[in-house]
C-alpha cells in the first residue's frame, strides 16, 4: 500500500443510510483469469458476489468476467456494498447513474474503499443501460475487467401482462435481452500491480495496444459467435433488445450485419425519437438500446471494429451472432 | 533556432489568462461591431506533471506571453473580425479560423506569416454562421498539436442564452479544448530533426492544462490544476445551464465523461444534431472535431437522500488519457464540476 500515490483511502459510514430496497453485496478479485480462442491467457480482476459466496474479502481467488450485473428497478433504494482488503483500493462507480458526491465511487472525489466496507446508496430515475466499473487507478483496473452490467428496469406497468418487459416506461417491448460489453485486451497491461503507476514512472497506461477484443467476455475471434451467453438464438415474431456497452477504451463501430435497429435508447435515456441505423460509431462508456425485430428467419453477423483512438486503423473485430429460427 | 528567449508557460506565461472569471463572458449588442485583436505567436517550455519540460507554441497575448491555448474570442454574426497575428518566431507559421462544419473551408486565413513578420485578416461574419470554432496554424499538420489553437464563438445575432436559432437555452457558457502532446514531437520540432511518422501521446490537457489531485503540488491553484482553472471548472447553482463549446486540437479521439448530470447533445463537428439527446458520454473526435452541449445543472437525479450540492468529475472516459509519462492516473484531461 505505500508503493500507491495519490489514493484517498477510507470506508466510512453511508451519509443518510437507510434500509434499502435492494442490496449487492460485492467483494473483489485479483487472481482470475481470461482464455483466448488462441489458447492463450491473461489475468483479470473484478468483482465477485458475495451474497452468492462467491470470493473473499481478501481477493485473492478468481471470478466471472464480466462482474455480476447489478439490475434493480427504478425508484429502488440500492445499496451496494463494496468490501476490499488492506491489501488493495478499490471502488465502484455506477457509470451513468448521478447519486451524491459521497456515492459516485470516484476515488479522490470521495474515497478508495479499502480494509472495510462502504456502501454506496443510490435510487435510479431513469430505466435503460448502465454498468458499473471501478474508479481507482482507472485505466488500469477498468483494462484488467473491473466492469459488469448495470441494467434499471422501468417499474412494471399495472395495465401489462404478467411478466412483461419493457426497456423503460412506455417504452418498447422486447422478449429476448442481449447485453454486449465490447471490450479490448492489450496482454502488456495484465502484468501490473494496481498501483501501478501511482507514483510516477512510466508503466505504459498512455498506450494501449490491445491484441484481443471481446464481448461479453467471451473472445470475439471465434467463441462469441455460438457463446450462449453472448450469441442470440430466437424465434421469428419475437423482438430483441440488445443493449450494446462500449467497455473499451478506444473507439469502436457495432455493425448489425444488414439488420437494421431501433436504436430506443442511449445513455439510459430514452431518445426523443427512434433511430433506425445499421452501424453506431460509439466511444468509451457510451451505451446504446438496440430494438431488433428480424422479419426473416436467418443468421446475422454482429461485429464490432476495434479502431485506434488516433489513426482510426482497425485495430481488430469481435463477432456474435443472431440466429432466427 | 527560435529568435527569442524561451518563455516559461505555467507561471507568467499564463497569468494573464487568468483575469476576468474564466467564462467567456457575453452580451448581446443590437449593432454590430469591429472586434479586433493581436496575437503574437510566441514559443517557449511547459512543465508537465512529472517534471518533464516540453517545447510548446501558443497565439499569445503579448510577445512576453505564452497562451495555450488562445485567449478565446467572442463576437456574433455581423461583427467584423480584425485580427492581427505578429509572428515573433524564426519559422513561417499562420492562422486559420476553420470552418462551420467538417468539410466546409476555413472561415478566413491569414496565409503564410514569415518568421518576424506580420498579417491581418479582416472578416465580417455572414448570418448562418453561428457556433463554435477552432483557430489554428496549418501550416504544418502537426502545429496545431504544439499548441498553436484557441476557440471562437460566434453567436447568433441579438442573442445571449442560444447557441443558434431555436437552441435550447443556456445562462453561462466556456470553451473546453482538447489536445495530446507526444514530447518526441516537440522535441524534434525544438531541435528542427526529423518529424516523427508516428505519435504516440503522453499527456492529455484540457485548456492547455493538467488535473493535480489532492495532494500534488499546485492542487486547487487556478493557473495550474485543470480541476480548478476557470476557463475549465463548471460551477454553478441549480439551474445554471451551462453550455460548453468543446474543441479538440489534439491527435486522439476522446470520450467525454460527466458525472452527476447528462449532458444535452446540441451539435456534432458543426452540424445541428436532428433531435436532442440526453448523454453522460459523447465522443469529440480528432482531425478538429467538436461538439456542443449542455450542462444543466439539475440535481443528480439518483442520490438519494435528494442533494443539490458537490463536487464531481469531468473526464475523458479513453482512460489512456488520465495518464502523465505512462502513469500517474488523475494527471490527465479532467476538470472539476462544481454544485455550489
Ligand atoms: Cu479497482
Ligand atoms: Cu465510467
Amino acid at each position: 500500500m505505500s508503493d500507491a500515490c495519490y489514493v484517498y483511502p477510507d470506508a466510512p459510514a453511508t451519509p443518510g443510510r437507510v434500509t434499502p430496497d435492494v442490496l449487492f453485496r460485492r467483494g473483489i478479485y485479483m487472481n482470475g483469469s481470461m482464455s483466448f480462442d488462441d489458447g492463450k491467457s491473461v489475468t483479470i480482476w473484478g468483482f465477485t458476489d458475495l451474497a452468492a459466496g462467491q470470493g473473499q474479502d481478501d481477493g485473492m481467488g478468481g471470478g466471472s468476467f464480466p462482474s455480476p450485473a447489478i439490475r434493480v428497478t427504478e425508484g429502488q433504494i440500492v445499496h451496494t456494498e463494496l468490501t476490499v482488503g488492506m491489501m488493495w483500493m478499490h471502488t465502484i462507480h455506477h457509470h451513468g447513474i448521478e447519486p451524491s458526491e459521497e456515492n459516485d465511487g470516484v476515488g479522490h472525489f470521495s474515497w478508495d474503499v479499502t480494509n472495510g466496507t462502504y456502501t454506496y446508496q443510490w435510487r435510479p430515475s431513469s430505466a435503460g443501460t448502465y454498468f458499473y466499473h471501478c474508479h481507482t487507478n482507472t485505466p488500469l483496473h477498468a483494462e484488467m475487467g473491473m466492469y459488469g452490467g448495470l441494467i434499471v428496469d422501468p417499474k412494471p406497468d399495472p395495465n401489462d401482462p404478467a411478466g412483461t418487459r419493457r426497456a423503460f416506461a412506455n417504452g418498447p417491448i422486447y422478449d429476448v435481452e442481449a447485453i454486449w460489453a465490447a471490450d479490448e485486451i492489450d496482454p502488456a497491461w495484465h502484468n501490473l500491480p494496481w498501483y501501478a503507476g501511482t507514483c510516477g514512472g512510466d508503466v505504459g497506461l498512455n498506450n494501449l495496444n490491445p491484441k484481443y477484443f471481446i464481448i461479453s467476455g467471451v473472445d470475439g475471434a471465434s467463441s462469441a459467435l455460438t457463446h450462449p451467453g453472448v450469441a442470440v438464438d430466437m424465434t421469428l415474431g419475437q423482438t430483441l433488445l440488445a443493449r450494446y456497452i462500449c467497455a473499451g477504451f478506444h473507439p469502436q463501430k457495432i455493425d448489425f450485419g444488414g439488420l437494421t435497429v431501433d436504436v430506443v435508447a442511449s445513455d439510459g435515456r430514452p431518445l426523443p425519437a427512434v433511430w433506425q441505423t445499421q452501424a453506431i460509431e460509439a466511444h468509451s462508456a457510451e451505451r446504446y438500446d438496440c430494438i431488433i425485430k428480424p422479419t426473416t428467419t436467418g443468421t446475422w453477423t454482429v461485429t464490432v471494429q476495434f479502431l485506434h483512438w488516433r489513426t482510426g486503423a482497425v485495430m481488430g473485430t469481435a463477432r456474435t451472432r443472431i440466429n432466427v429460427t | 533556432m527560435e529568435r527569442r528567449g524561451f518563455l516559461k508557460a505555467g507561471t507568467a506565461g499564463f497569468a494573464s489568462l487568468m483575469t476576468g472569471t474564466g467564462l467567456l463572458s457575453w452580451s448581446t449588442r443590437s449593432e454590430a461591431a469591429t472586434i479586433s485583436k493581436t496575437f503574437y505567436i510566441t514559443a517557449g517550455t511547459q512543465t508537465m506533471p512529472d517534471g518533464v519540460s516540453i517545447y510548446v507554441k501558443g497565439f499569445s497575448d503579448s510577445s512576453a506571453d505564452l497562451n495555450i491555448p488562445a485567449t478565446p474570442i467572442i463576437c456574433q454574426e455581423g461583427d467584423t473580425l480584425e485580427i492581427t497575428v505578429i509572428n515573433r518566431l524564426a519559422v513561417t507559421h499562420n492562422f486559420v479560423i476553420g470552418g462551420l462544419k467538417a468539410g466546409d473551408a476555413p472561415l478566413a486565413s491569414t496565409g503564410d506569416i514569415a518568421g518576424g513578420g506580420s498579417k491581418t485578416i479582416t472578416y465580417t461574419i455572414p448570418t448562418g454562421k453561428a457556433g463554435s470554432y477552432l483557430f489554428y496554424d496549418n501550416k504544418t499538420n502537426y502545429n496545431v498539436f504544439l499548441g498553436l489553437h484557441g476557440g471562437l464563438a460566434i453567436m447568433p445575432a441579438g442573442k445571449t442564452n442560444q447557441m443558434y436559432s431555436g437552441s435550447p437555452t443556456f445562462k453561462k457558457q466556456t470553451f473546453w479544448i482538447f489536445n495530446d502532446i507526444d514530447p518526441a514531437l516537440n522535441k524534434a520540432v525544438q531541435d528542427g530533426t526529423a518529424i516523427p511518422t508516428s505519435f504516440t501521446p503522453r499527456y492529455f490537457t484540457i485548456n492547455g492544462l493538467t488535473s493535480l489531485p489532492p495532494g500534488a503540488p499546485g492542487h486547487g491553484d487556478p493557473t495550474r490544476d485543470a480541476l480548478f482553472d476557470t476557463r475549465s471548472q463548471l460551477a454553478g447553482y441549480l439551474g445554471d445551464r451551462t453550455l460548453v463549446r468543446m474543441l479538440n486540437a489534439g491527435m486522439c479521439t476522446h470520450s467525454m465523461h460527466v458525472h452527476a448530470n447528462h449532458m444535452e447533445w446540441l451539435t456534432d463537428r458543426g452540424s445541428v444534431r436532428p433531435q436532442v439527446w440526453k448523454k453522460d458520454t459523447i465522443q469529440v473526435r480528432n482531425k478538429l472535431g467538436k461538439i456542443d452541449a449542455i450542462y444543466p445543472f439539475e440535481a443528480p437525479p439518483d442520490a438519494y437522500p435528494p442533494v443539490t450540492t458537490g463536487h464531481f468529475p469531468m473526464h475523458l472516459h479513453d482512460e489512456m488519457s488520465q495518464t502523465a509519462g505512462g502513469g500517474m492516473y488523475q494527471f490527465g484531461a479532467m476538470t472539476e464540476i462544481v454544485f455550489k
